[in-house]
């Protein structure tokens, strides 16, 4: 094995185990946005890059009252017409598994 | 006549390579040898060895039960790309407590309901783990509060400031509000 096989093969394990590090963090997201102020777009999913189709997202007043119920479609997103009053966006995919976007906290595109 | 051609005399810093450079061998071994203090530090931390984590936050009282909590690492919160920053702790249930506490949770700022309580500590209730998310605008004051859920249906909370819980956490928070 020359020099040049023994440095790639070095930076191959590199590459796997800084690979096998990211895999292994599998912590919830959960990122809305709106481009006029009026209709919110969430796009839920896990930060080893995979998607949350299916998963639960609540539309939630401050006083506890699910105001919009709904799961994200296949393209792990969902749109929704934002509410008359405060609220925050849970994506719920389990205990422990939940991401909270307070309205105040979307950003205008 | 025949003329035999002798070989050039290698250079000195030649011979001395070719005389010399299997000998780089040791390193294989010496190089290896400098990472082994942190290695058996690290086998300490993670087997319990040296304690709940690198540093004991201390013991929050939540209702009945008491939980002890500890950074597993004192560094700041690591990025998990878009899912933000996220801080490792480990924590113990009181005596007599495993029996009785179905699951334990830990939010910064105050859970909205439990459904919403947070981050969920698994494995064993002599030393769980969990990754708490931490969102970059925390302010300075504020509390690490714990969430605790009994096998009897009960729902008990309390808290922890956060410079208490992570000193690292709070000044890595305030040096991103000094760069921005």
């Amino acid at each position: 094995m020359n020099v040049t096989r023994l440095i790639q093969l070095g930076f191959t394990l590199a590459v796997l185990a800084t690979g096998a590090g990211q895999a292994h963090a599998h912590n919830p997201l959960c990122l809305c946005e709106t481009s006029d102020g009026e209709e919110i777009r969430c796009k839920g999913g896990f930060s080893d890059g995979s998607g949350a189709p299916g998963v639960t997202i609540d539309v939630i007043s401050y006083e506890e009252e699910i105001l919009i119920p709904g799961k994200l479609g296949d393209d792990s997103s969902v749109s929704f017409q934002r509410p008359d009053q405060e609220f925050y966006i849970l994506f719920d995919a389990g205990p422990g598994h939940v991401v909270e976007v307070d309205h105040t906290e979307i950003p205008v595109q | 006549m025949k003329t035999v051609a002798t070989p050039a005399t290698p250079h000195p810093v030649r011979r001395f390579w070719y005389r010399w450079r299997f000998h780089l061998n040791i390193l294989l071994i010496l190089i290896p040898l400098g990472f082994m203090p942190r290695y058996f530090q690290d086998v300490a931390l993670f087997r319990g060895e040296s304690g709940l984590g690198q540093r004991e936050a201390g013991t929050v009282d939540v209702g009945p039960w008491q939980l002890t909590l500890a950074e597993m690492r004192t560094l700041p919160p690591a990025e998990a790309g878009e899912a933000g920053f996220f801080k490792q702790f480990n924590a113990a249930l009181c005596e007599g407590c495993s029996e009785e506490v179905k699951a334990t949770y830990l939010r910064i700022g105050k859970p909205r309901s439990l459904r919403a309580a947070g981050a969920l500590f698994f494995g064993s209730p002599y030393r769980m783990s969990t990754n708490l998310p931490v969102p970059t605008n925390t302010k300075d004051d504020a509390l690490v509060w714990v969430t605790m859920e009994g096998w009897d249906g009960t729902v008990h909370q309390g808290s922890i400031p956060l410079a208490d819980a992570s000193p690292s956490t709070l000044a890595w928070l305030q040096n991103q509000g000094d760069a921005q």
